[in-house]
């Protein structure tokens, strides 16, 4: 008899461990937690930590757990090649998510192309995607569109002369080589074109320049603080013309820093700034308010659109794993490359063979600050 | 040198191969091999703080710019050897390919495209190296002081910025798509896992060359006067050593060796950014100085090895800069000798065979 109970014993604790044996799916992530790009790493790090636990509550995916193996690269190159490495060779990792800047995405595409690793990149610049790597995709909009809506609502406005300042980080850089691009075609003349440092603590040296130029609107296009700097520098300079901003100003602390001189600025930007506009029967309006609600409630801060972009890439590879049903890395990533109509935060994900990014002109929305809070532009 | 001595010269070259070698047989034999891409990376940083050892521990100089002498010597690798030169029929095209200063490769879309060689791109690094070292040491080694320190701080900076600023060196995103080095037929400085294995080899060699080379400098009579000059300037002065000339040969050749093993790096990685050269860099390499005992360059190859391994492996997660500045604080609050106690201890022979030396620098035959 007791051989039997024994026996029995070690037949369910077989069973047991067998089961909380399934091997995890294991997902890479390399973000730039600390260093000068930490506002961009810090919020996409605590939200893929958010998702896999998300995902593992519910039964993980297609019955294996989510394991997210997560490296600070600080934004350096040199940590991310090494990183990446590392997930490809030693964790074997289904998909890289990140890294957050696209010096590094740029430097491990090669790398990740070669080893046939899938990589979804959330930083900004185009030539991620183009040309086309079979496995590199990526979930920020495409700077061009960001361009685009600015000079649209430019032309609406009526406006032809601008003037553009753009940090020296590799956000600006892309983003004044977007606008200097399809300035023409928009009918828009650039008479003012300042770079400058991205610690930079004030600005009227560069504005009193821009002030004399007789523009009728700035661009700046920069990240953390020089955008709160601009705008409080042009309001003690009395240079009353439209501020236009770039997506990089989705984050309601830029309008804090800035106080009563953020009012009316101008910027395109995901809809997740300002989910409580929405009219119930948008497409996003239930994952960006799932999304805005989670992180929060969660991390006791206000969500950024940053953070939207590690949403969007864990949960296109969840997705794809669904779609594929099987965590072979080919089969999920024809299932990746042939999903349409995939909500996420920063749009609605439409890929294919020759589109990696997938969003549309239409992923973006002109919001403005009105009383201190984001608000959709109506014209 | 005589027999005894030799011997016990030597005595750590092959400690430290049996190392390298058996770290490499472990790992393939563990079937880890992927270890060796982090050690590889941690061989060539290794390389520039045993130059740094050689200038801070034994010349009594603090250089706050290897970070940007890096740099230098990568960017010049990866500009160079990225940036085609587009069917151009100018002449000085011409004679620079008739001089085999130039390499042609298939283009990643198709076509050819025409660079400076990577060979002529490494020794291009090398001289601008050399170059901006001679231009900062002239005047800042003919002070007594720091000022070598504040003048190299203030380089480092000014490099870091220009690079941030300039559109050829990819200001902020850096430079990608680096070629590999080819060595002879077998062997190319690439980050491929198919030549790790000898690029291990290769990256560890190198190191080691580089300790001897310093080493066998230290026992000759430039290593004799820098200790000189080490322990008192004026009384080195007046014993005839000319103080300017050989801290400047010191600082030079220092950063000669960091823009090498930048430039190798850049090979190894395939590309690299602007954080290579900012101030934490630089810090960062002087602390390991530091913790290697500021005068011992085992102890500088050691520990910098160990630490940059944890580093480019990820332990330290978030708190990486953090550890390294900490270090430097409790080095230099509490253990001015570094880890070298530690090294020392390990030293047994000479503890056994040999009266013990208060300092391990005091004995000029074992740096």
């Amino acid at each position: 008899m007791k051989r039997v109970l024994l026996a029995l014993v070690a037949c369910v604790l077989w069973g047991a461990t067998g089961k909380a044996a399934e091997p995890p799916i294991k997902i890479g992530a390399i973000f730039a937690v600390t260093g000068p790009a930490s506002f961009l790493g810090a919020p996409e790090a605590k939200t893929a930590q958010m998702l896999t636990d998300q995902l593992n509550a519910g039964g993980g995916l297609l019955g294996c757990p989510v394991q997210l193996i997560l490296k600070d690269s600080s934004g350096s190159p040199e940590k991310a090649v090494s990183f990446a490495k590392q997930l490809i060779e030693e964790e074997r990792v289904l998909a890289i998510i990140g890294p957050s800047t696209s010096g590094e995405t740029l430097l491990i595409k090669p790398i990740c192309e070669e080893a046939g690793m899938l990589l979804l990149s959330c930083a900004a610049a185009e030539s991620i995607v183009n040309p086309v790597a079979r496995f590199v995709f990526k979930t920020p909009q495409k700077d061009s569109q960001a361009a685009i809506w600015i000079f649209k609502t430019m032309r609406d406005k009526g406006i032809t002369r601008i003037g553009v300042l753009s940090d020296n980080s590799g956000f600006g850089k892309a983003g004044k080589e977007q606008l200097e691009t399809l300035a023409p075609e928009h009918a828009i003349e650039i008479v003012a074109n300042e770079i400058y440092d991205k610690d930079a603590t004030d600005l009227t040296d560069i504005l009193t320049k821009v002030k004399g130029q007789n523009v009728q609107a700035i661009v700046n296009w920069s990240i953390v603080p020089a955008q709160s700097i601009v705008a409080k520098n042009m309001r003690q300079l009395g240079f009353n013309v439209p501020l236009f901003q770039s997506h990089g100003f989705g984050n309601i602390r830029y309008v804090q820093q800035a106080g009563r001189a953020a009012e009316g600025i101008l910027f395109p930007a995901g809809r997740l700034l300002v989910v409580h506009e929405l009219p119930d029967d948008h497409p996003q309006k239930n994952v960006l308010m799932a999304y805005k609600k989670d992180y929060e409630s969660r991390y006791g801060e206000e969500v950024s659109t940053f953070g939207g972009h590690a949403y969007d890439a864990m949960m296109l590879v969840a997705e794809a794993v669904r779609r594929a049903q099987s965590t072979d890395r080919d089969k999920v990533r024809d299932a990746l490359e042939n999903l349409t109509g995939c909500v996420g935060t920063a749009g609605i994900f439409n890929f294919s063979a020759t589109d990696h990014n997938g969003l549309g002109l239409d992923a973006f929305e002109m919001i403005t600050v009105q009383d201190g809070q984001f608000r959709l532009y109506r014209p | 040198m005589t027999g005894p001595s030799c011997r016990q010269a030597l005595t750590p070259f092959f400690l430290a191969a049996l190392l390298i070698t058996g770290a490499q047989l472990a790992a393939t034999a563990a079937h880890r091999e992927f270890y060796l891409t982090q050690l590889i990376l941690c061989a060539y940083y290794a390389c520039v703080v045993l130059g740094l050892t050689f200038l801070v521990g034994y010349a009594g100089q603090i250089s706050l710019a290897h970070g940007a002498f890096f740099a230098i010597g990568g960017y010049a690798t990866a500009v160079l050897t990225t940036t085609p030169l587009r069917n151009s029929t100018e002449p000085w095209v011409a004679w620079l390919e008739r001089a085999h200063w130039l390499a042609r490769r298939p283009g990643l879309y198709g076509g050819e495209i025409l660079t400076v060689s990577p060979w002529a791109a490494f020794l291009a690094g090398l001289l601008v190296a050399c170059l901006a070292a001679v231009l900062i040491g002239l005047p800042a080694l003919r002070l007594r002081g720091h000022y070598l320190a504040m003048a190299t701080l203030g380089f480092g900076l000014i490099v870091y910025r220009l690079l941030l600023g300039s559109a050829f060196a990819g200001a902020a995103d850096g430079i990608t798509g680096v070629p590999p080095l080819r060595l002879g037929g077998w062997l190319e400085i690439s980050g491929r896992a198919s030549v790790r294995v000898r690029n291990y080899y290769f990256a560890w060699g190198f190191a080691l060359l580089t300790l001897a080379l310093l080493r066998n400098l230290l026992v000759s009579r430039i290593g004799l006067a820098l200790r000189a000059i080490h322990d008192n300037e004026s009384a080195a002065q007046a014993m005839g050593v000319p103080i300017g000339r050989v801290k400047l040969q010191a600082f030079v050749l220092s950063a000669a060796i960091a823009a090498a093993a930048g430039s190798l790096l850049t090979h190894t990685n395939g590309g690299l950014g602007p954080s290579e050269a900012s101030a934490m860099k630089s810090v960062r390499y002087v602390a390991l100085v530091a913790a290697g005992g500021m005068a011992s360059l085992w102890g500088a190859l050691a520990v910098s090895s160990i630490l940059n391994f944890f580093s480019l492996r990820g332990w330290f997660g978030t708190l990486d800069h953090a550890v390294f500045g900490a270090l430097l604080i409790a080095i230099v609050a509490f253990a001015p000798g570094g880890f070298g106690f530690i090294w020392r201890g390990v030293g047994l022979q000479r503890r056994l065979f040999r009266p013990r030396k208060k300092r391990l620098d005091d004995d000029p035959r074992n740096p």
